[in-house]
C-alpha cells in the first residue's frame, strides 16, 4: 500500500509536533471471585489475580508502542468495585485491600489501578460504609490506587447523605496527604451516572456487566485538534470548525482502535471500548483550553466558552463514533483545570471562575476536574459543590463527576504544584455564602421526571 | 470446577500430604510461602509441581479475540509483506539516501515507493518499504534507529497500520 507524502507527513507531524498519543491502555479485571470471609485471604486473592491477569500488560503495551511508533502514556488496571468484593469479609477496615491493589500495580509496573470504589446512589451496604471509612487512609498509604464512588443516577436521584459523607472523605484525604498538597484527592472522584467501562483514572473501574477481563483504550490528542483549527483560521464558519474537529477526531480515534484491537489480540482478551476523549496534559500545546480559544473565545471562561465546548465535545463524539467499532467510557473533552496549561492561565488572569467551570461541565464529557479550593473550605460548602454537579448529571442524563482538592494551608489565588501529569493549580474561591441548612437536611433528592423536558 | 485460589489460610487448614490443585487454580504467593515453610508440596492433579496457569481471560475471550481478525479494516490493496513507513528528516549532505537504503537492503526490506524534498539546507525523505518472509520488523527498526545523529538526521520507522487506519476507511 502506498500513501501520499502528505498523508505520511500529516501523521508524523501529529506525533512529532502535536503530541498525539494513546493516553491509556487499561485492562479491566473482574475480582468478584476474590470474595472471601477472611480479609487477609481476600487481599491475597486480589493481589494474586491482578498480577496473574496483568503480568504481560506493560510488555504488550510497550511492544505495540515499538511497532507502531505511537506512545502509550499510561498503562492502567481497572477492577470490580472493591465494596462488592469485600462484602463477604465483613471487615470495617478495607485499607489492606487497597494495599494489595497497590502492591499488585507495582508488581506489574502499571501507572494506576482504579476500583477502590462503591455504588451508593441509593444507599449504603455495610461494605460501602467500610469502604467510605477506609478511603482516606487507603489513598494516603498507597501510590497507585484510585477511588471512585457513585452518588447519584438519573434513575435513582442523588443520595445527599452519601454526598455529605463524601465531602468529609475528601477533607480527610486532603488532611492525611497535606504534605503533598492534598494529592490524595487527585486520586478520588465521585460520579453521577458513572460509566462501567471507564479506562481513565481516577474513575476507572469495571462494572458488574463487564466480562472477566477486558482491554480498553483511551485516546488523546488535543494538540492535533488545536493545530488543525489553527490551519483552518479565524474566518471559517462554525460548521467548518465542527467538520475539521470531526475529521481530526476520526484520525486520532483510528489509532486508538488499531491499538485496542492489537492489544486485545496480543493479550488474548476481549476488546472493550475506545474512549474518544480529548485529554489535556500540562505540556505546552496539549491543551483543550487552547482549542476553545482557537474556536473563538479570547480566554477560556469568557462568554461563549460553554457554546464552544459544546461544539467541541459533540464533534469529537461524531468523528470518533465512525472511527471505532466500540465507543464507550466518557468520550468527549476533559477539562481538568490543573492538567491544562491554558486553563491554569485562564484562572490566573481571572477569566475562569468556579461558576463558569460548572457551566462548562454541563456540556463537557465529565465534570469539575482537578479543581483546587482553600483547605479550610467547610464540609457543607464542599457538599454543595458536589451536589450541584451531581444535579447537572442527574437532570441532563449525563455522566458528571467532581475531583476537587481542598489544599491544606492554601487560600484563594495561591498556587499548588503537584507535578507530572497532575500539573499546577491556582486555588479557586468557592464564595463566602454557605448551604448549611441544605447540608443538615440530609436524605435523598428524588429521581427527576423524564417527561416534559424543557 | 476446582478451587479458584489457594490462600495461606487454605494451607494452614490443610492436613498432611500434598495439596492437589487443578489447572485453573491460582496459588497466592503467601500460600506458596506458607506451604514451603510447612513442608507441604503443592501439586497439579497429575502429580507435577504446581505451575501458574496461563491467564483465563473468561468465557467470552476466545470468541471475542478470534473475532478481531475478522473485523473489517482498511484494505491493504494487495500488499503481501509487512508494510513499513520510514521517514527521515535532518540536515542535507551527500550519502544519506545511500546509508538508509543500504541498511534497508541488509535487513532484507524492499523499497516500494520513495520521495525526497530539500528545503535550503534541510531534507525530508519518505520511503514505503515491504518486509517479506523471515525479515523482522524489530530488527529493521533497530538498524535504522542507529543511523544519523543529533546534528545530522533522524529516522522514524513505523508499521504501516497507523497510516492505513488513519488515512483509509
Amino acid at each position: 500500500m502506498v500513501f501520499t507524502d502528505r498523508e505520511i507527513l500529516e501523521t508524523v507531524r501529529m506525533l512529532e509536533l502535536e503530541t498525539l498519543d494513546i493516553r491509556t491502555t487499561t485492562l479491566g479485571i473482574n475480582l468478584l471471585d476474590c470474595a472471601d470471609p477472611d480479609l487477609e485471604s481476600t487481599a491475597e486473592k486480589i493481589y494474586a489475580k491482578v498480577v496473574h491477569q496483568a503480568r504481560n500488560l506493560v510488555a504488550v503495551a510497550q511492544s505495540i508502542e515499538a511497532d507502531y511508533g505511537v506512545p502509550i502514556v499510561n498503562k492502567r488496571i481497572a477492577v470490580t468495585p472493591i465494596s462488592l468484593v469485600a462484602a463477604a469479609c465483613g471487615s470495617h477496615d478495607l485499607v489492606p485491600l487497597a494495599r494489595a491493589l497497590d502492591a499488585a500495580a507495582k508488581a506489574v509496573g502499571v501507572d494506576f489501578i482504579g476500583g477502590f470504589s462503591a455504588y451508593v446512589h441509593k444507599g449504603f451496604t455495610r461494605a460501602d460504609d467500610a469502604l467510605f471509612a477506609s478511603i482516606p487512609e487507603a489513598l494516603a498509604q498507597t501510590d497507585h490506587v484510585c477511588s471512585s464512588v457513585s452518588l447519584g443516577t438519573t434513575r435513582a436521584g442523588i443520595n445527599m447523605d452519601a454526598t455529605a459523607r463524601f465531602a468529609e472523605v475528601i477533607k480527610e484525604t486532603a488532611r492525611l496527604t497535606a504534605d503533598k498538597g492534598g494529592l490524595g484527592c487527585a486520586k478520588l472522584v465521585c460520579f453521577t451516572n458513572p460509566v462501567e467501562d471507564n479506562p481513565f483514572v481516577a474513575g476507572a473501574h469495571i462494572g458488574i456487566g463487564e466480562p472477566e477481563t477486558v482491554l480498553s483504550v483511551g485516546v488523546s490528542g488535543p494538540g492535533v485538534v488545536r493545530s488543525a483549527l489553527e490551519r483552518l483560521g479565524p474566518e471559517a464558519d462554525l460548521l467548518a470548525v465542527s467538520e475539521v474537529i470531526k475529521r481530526t477526531a476520526f484520525k486520532i480515534t483510528r489509532v486508538g482502535e488499531l491499538f485496542g484491537r492489537e492489544a486485545a489480540r496480543r493479550l488474548g482478551t476481549t476488546f472493550g471500548i475506545v474512549d474518544i476523549s480529548l485529554a489535556p496534559t500540562p505540556a505546552i500545546g496539549d491543551s483543550v483550553s487552547d482549542i476553545l480559544e482557537r474556536i473563538g473565545v479570547e480566554r477560556t471562561g469568557a462568554p461563549g466558552t460553554t457554546a464552544a465546548l459544546a461544539l467541541l465535545t459533540d464533534a469529537v463524539k461524531k468523528g470518533g463514533a465512525m472511527a471505532s467499532s466500540s465507543v464507550g467510557g466518557l468520550s468527549g473533552a476533559f477539562i481538568p483545570v490543573s492538567e491544562d496549561e491554558g486553563m491554569i492561565d485562564a484562572v490566573r488572569v481571572g477569566a475562569l471562575s468556579l461558576a463558569k467551570l460548572e457551566a462548562m461541565t454541563t456540556v463537557c464529557s465529565v465534570g469539575l476536574d482537578m479543581v483546587a479550593v482553600p483547605g479550610d473550605t467547610p464540609v457543607s460548602t464542599l457538599m454543595g459543590i458536589l451536589a450541584d454537579e451531581m444535579a447537572i448529571g442527574m437532570v441532563n442524563n449525563k455522566t458528571t463527576a467532581v475531583r476537587i482538592i481542598p489544599v491544606p494551608g492554601k487560600g484563594p489565588g495561591e498556587t499548588v504544584e503537584w507535578g507530572g501529569l497532575l500539573g499546577t493549580a491556582i486555588v479557586q474561591d468557592p464564595g463566602r455564602f454557605h448551604c448549611d441548612v441544605l447540608y443538615r437536611r440530609g436524605g435523598r433528592i428524588p429521581a427527576p421526571i423524564q417527561s416534559y423536558r424543557n | 470446577m476446582g478451587k479458584r485460589f489457594i490462600t495461606a489460610e487454605d494451607v494452614r487448614r490443610h492436613g498432611s500430604g500434598p495439596i492437589l490443585v487443578d489447572d485453573q487454580t491460582i496459588v497466592t504467593p503467601q500460600a506458596a510461602h506458607a506451604a514451603q515453610a510447612a513442608g507441604i508440596a503443592i501439586q497439579s492433579v497429575g502429580g507435577a509441581p504446581y505451575q501458574e496457569p496461563s491467564p483465563d481471560r473468561g468465557p467470552d475471550a476466545p470468541r471475542a479475540s478470534g473475532l478481531l481478525s475478522k473485523m473489517p479494516e482498511p484494505d491493504r490493496e494487495g500488499a503481501a509483506g509487512t508494510g513499513v513507513i520510514v521517514t527521515a528528516v535532518g540536515r542535507n549532505r551527500p550519502g544519506i539516501l545511500a546509508e538508509i537504503t543500504v541498511a534497508l537492503g541488509e535487513a532484507g526490506a524492499s523499497v516500494v515507493d520513495i520521495s525526497q524534498r530539500t528545503v535550503e539546507a534541510f531534507f525530508h525523505l519518505v520511503l514505503t518499504v515491504e518486509l517479506r518472509g523471515e525479515t523482522d520488523f524489530a530488527g529493521l527498526k533497530q538498524r535504522l534507529d542507529c543511523l544519523g545523529g543529533k546534528d545530522d538526521y533522524t529516522v522514524r520507522t513505523m508499521h504501516e497500520g497507523v497510516f492505513r487506519f488513519m488515512h483509509r476507511v
